[in-house]
């Protein structure tokens, strides 16, 4: 560790050294946390072995992400339920996960998923059929909270009340840190601890320059959380332990791209699918074109009705990779298995099929349903978790929203009072706080994070390089990069930023640190700005003020 | 709203029941008690939904202090206002004062609240027409910028059109796309007559080459981009301009209520 006397340090060296502190410590200053590193050298790093197969250039890249921690015992490094850019590597002492044993606690917890879109019931608890194809709009509002599907939100494969330790050499967090899910479990430390701590641009800078580190994680993720996310999605919860343990070995992981084309229509169907994480849009030709018929979110499954009726065999629907997407490939033969293990699997299937089938007809009679459903897809209602939609036959173009969300943040707006119209609403041009956040994904620092507990994504502005990654990202167009002020010193690190202006990213963090709601609604006068959490909401508040 | 509705209809039937006990035991006017309480519990109305006004000019404090929605301040202000009015009415015993300061405190209390409906009924109406009939939705303080961005748009895909097309532009887009314009037509047709006015386009397009179909359809829908945003230019006026009939009244009237009382006060 350098030690390094303060006195003989110049001005900006202070600074960094002060801003790389505070990276790691502004959280909590009474958390338990009795000691951290200054920035580690790549001779320090190397020490530990999961630095040992990088090089100098990259360990000194990723070092402002990189600490050594020493933790008192009992400290809680993080919560169930709260969202961290952090993975945990135990270099001494021991680290306990548990899940809390108050089932409350979870059904308190906001989810941060679409519940209508996550459940399949199961006989007992089908939702009564109002009108075909209407489930797809409708919200489940019957789910109780243990059947809420947690994909790719657990780090560990746990029973409720129970707890796993973990020793020196072992990582955790490491899923929720990369995916911006929040954690699933609760880590405390049991003894006092020395944690080399890696933020998520280190984590995934590291990950991608090397495949054992990767092939590691991958491993690790299947070891602790495959089983309980197979177990918890309502196709596999009937399933026993050991079929699970089976099946999770033979299953695929998949990563799509946006855009990418999962399977295509009237090919031979050779797999069943869940999506673990984003959403697969499912479209039909009709005529010469091709319409929407419906969508799929995580937890739900595709292949139902071409694997299970032996007439069809090939795809009766297209899917393709909304954003980008994470899915659970299990091949044919092992689903075949499945269902020949399984019967009452197999029945609720064949509900699922059903549905799938009646839901593509719904839509090829209704067009206009097909249509929103696409637009919702196009525009990303299905992503938000707070989207600011403004009604326009209530809108007198006072701009008071843009004016109260300026004054709330030192005279800049977060938002742009402009975007698309969905019959006469209006998509402002505001962060929808998404459930797939992507902006999160290639932000060199972490500035870009969820803050806390809730489904907010905020910006350190203190960290923020304004390198624009996150507003490129953003297929919203709603962070923009604004002047900070002031110039990158001479010493900067990356070489490129020293002497140019500061910029720093600026989009919605929904007053998250003021203590009030969203300043931009309760600021309208007419009543007429809304945060709409989810598809069903949205369409909700369509028919209120047709 | 509609509780806003409920008190206010509820309050106005404690005044009026008020009235008619005071026209039994007593005579209307403004120096017995009767009439100092109406004129006590006007002014404390007119002072109260004035603070709209202040509500809106300290957004940051006022939602720091949970102040609570600006959308209730001002369905106060509406209903608070049309109560102080007939409290007003009720305090000068429904008659025209003759005093010089009363007489301008209450004609610009009538005033200020007659433009507060007017404001509120154009606050009604005009976003519903403007959202019935538009594709675009634009900030009015940007409306110059784009207008001006059309114009150049326009004047470089006619540059490299044909005579056909240039000519078409010469006569019919170019003195339009100028800067913005206010049509009253749009009050009445949010499109403005659009169909009507893209017929040419229409007669011209059966005698091009396609390629110059394309420029014609890039000036048409340019065309229909700036009347769209005239149509905004016109309407969004006035939800800014009758503020202006409003607010110095009511500030002048607020001046006039200080006068008011010192007055009856301290003489």
């Amino acid at each position: 560790m350098s030690e390094t006397d303060p006195v003989d340090l110049d001005k900006t060296t202070l600074r960094r050294l002060e801003q790389f502190r505070d990276r790691w410590t502004s959280d909590d200053t009474d958390s338990g946390l009795l000691e951290i590193s200054d920035r580690l050298t790549a001779d320090e790093m190397r020490k530990f072995e999961i630095f040992s197969e990088y090089d100098d250039n990259f360990l000194e890249k990723i070092s402002p992400d990189v600490s050594l921690a020493t933790w008192s015992e009992g400290a809680v490094l993080f919560e169930e339920g709260t969202y961290i850019d952090l993975a945990f590597l135990v270099v001494e002492g021991e680290v306990e996960l548990y899940l809390t044993g108050v089932e409350g606690a979870v059904a308190s917890r906001r989810p941060i998923f679409d519940l209508s879109r996550t459940v399949i019931g199961d006989p007992a608890d089908t939702p009564t059929a109002t009108e075909p194809g209407t489930a797809l709009m409708r919200r489940a509002t019957r789910v109780a909270p243990t059947r809420i599907t947690l994909l790719a939100t657990m780090d560990f494969d746990l029973p409720r009340g129970a707890a796993v330790r973990l020793g020196a050499g072992e990582i955790l967090g490491e899923i929720g840190s990369m995916s911006g899910w929040p954690q699933s479990v609760t880590a405390r430390t049991v003894t006092e601890c020395r944690l080399l701590q890696l933020r998520a641009p280190a984590l995934r800078l590291m990950k991608r320059k090397s495949k054992a580190l990767k092939q590691r994680l991958d491993t690790l993720y299947r070891e602790r959380s495959l089983a309980t996310q197979l177990k918890s999605t309502p196709v596999f919860a009937a399933c026993n332990d050991i079929f699970v343990e089976a099946l999770k070995e033979k299953v695929e992981l998949v990563s799509c791209d946006p855009g990418e084309e999962v399977v295509r229509a009237g090919e031979e169907a050779d797999a069943f699918y869940v999506v673990r994480s984003g959403f697969l849009k499912l479209t039909q030709s009709v005529g010469e074109g091709e319409i929407v018929v419906s969508y799929l979110s995580k937890g739900m499954s595709l292949g139902e009705v071409e694997l299970l009726i032996d007439e069809v065999g090939n795809w009766q629907v297209g899917a393709t990779s909304v954003e980008f997407a994470e899915l659970v490939k299990v091949p044919k033969d092992v689903f075949e298995q499945l269902i020949g293990n399984y019967p009452k699997i197999e029945e609720q299937l064949w509900r699922s099929a059903a549905d799938r089938v009646r839901e593509a007809g719904f839509s090829r009679r209704n067009i206009a349903h097909a249509e929103f459903t696409e637009v919702a897809l196009e525009t990303g209602l299905v992503q938000g978790n707070s989207i600011l939609a403004i009604d326009l036959t209530a809108c007198t173009r006072c701009d008071d929203c843009v004016r109260a969300c300026a004054a709330t943040h030192s005279g800049r707006s977060r938002f742009v009072r402009e975007g698309s119209k969905i019959e006469n609403l209006l998509i402002a041009k505001s962060c929808y706080h998404c459930r797939d956040p992507v902006c999160l994904v290639g932000c060199p620092t972490g500035a870009i994070h969820r803050a806390g507990v809730g489904d907010v994504v905020a910006v350190d502005e203190e960290i923020c390089i304004g390198c624009s990654n996150c507003g490129r990202n953003c297929p919203y167009d709603a962070i923009v990069m604004h002047e900070a002020g002031e110039v990158w010193p001479q010493d900067m690190v990356p070489q490129g930023l020293r002497g140019k202006d500061r910029l720093v990213a600026s989009k919605c963090d929904l007053c998250c640190d003021t203590g009030h709601g969203p300043a931009c609604v309760s600021n309208c006068p007419q009543g007429c700005a809304y945060r709409v959490g989810s598809l069903e909401e949205f369409q909700g508040l369509l028919e209120a003020r047709a | 709203m509609r509780s806003w509705f409920y008190a206010f209809v509820s309050a106005a039937a404690v005044a009026l029941a008020a009235l008619t006990a005071n026209l039994v035991w007593s005579e209307l006017r403004p120096e017995n008690v009767w009439g100092l309480v109406y004129g006590s519990v006007a002014a404390a109305l007119l002072v109260a939904a004035s603070a709209l006004g202040v509500r809106r000019r300290t957004m940051k404090a006022s939602s720091r202090l949970g102040a609570g929605r600006t959308r209730a301040w001002l369905d106060f202000h509406i209903y608070g206002s049309l109560l102080f009015l007939l409290l007003l009415l009720m305090h000068s015993g429904f008659s025209v004062p003759t005093g010089r300061i009363t007489w301008w405190l209450w004609a610009l209390s009538l005033w200020t609240v007659a433009t507060g409906l007017v404001g509120r009924l154009l606050q009604k109406w005009l976003p519903r027409v403007l959202a019935s009939g538009l594709a675009t939705e634009v900030l009015y303080e940007r409306i110059p910028e784009l207008v001006e961005e059309i114009g150049s748009r326009a004047k470089t895909v006619a540059e490299s059109s044909d005579e056909a097309v240039r000519a078409l532009y010469d006569r019919m887009l170019a003195p339009a796309l100028g800067r913005p314009r206010r049509r009253w037509i749009y009050f009445v047709d949010v499109t403005g007559g659009i169909q009507s006015r893209l017929k040419e386009f229409g007669y011209l397009r059966a005698l091009l080459p396609d390629e110059e179909k394309t420029r014609l359809d890039e000036l048409e829908r340019l065309f229909r981009a700036k009347l769209e945003i005239d149509a905004h230019y016109t309407l969004q006026q006035p939800l800014r301009w009758w503020l202006y009939s409003h607010l110095p009244a009511s500030f002048v009237v607020l001046a006039l209520l200080v006068l008011h009382l010192y007055t009856v006060l301290f003489y």
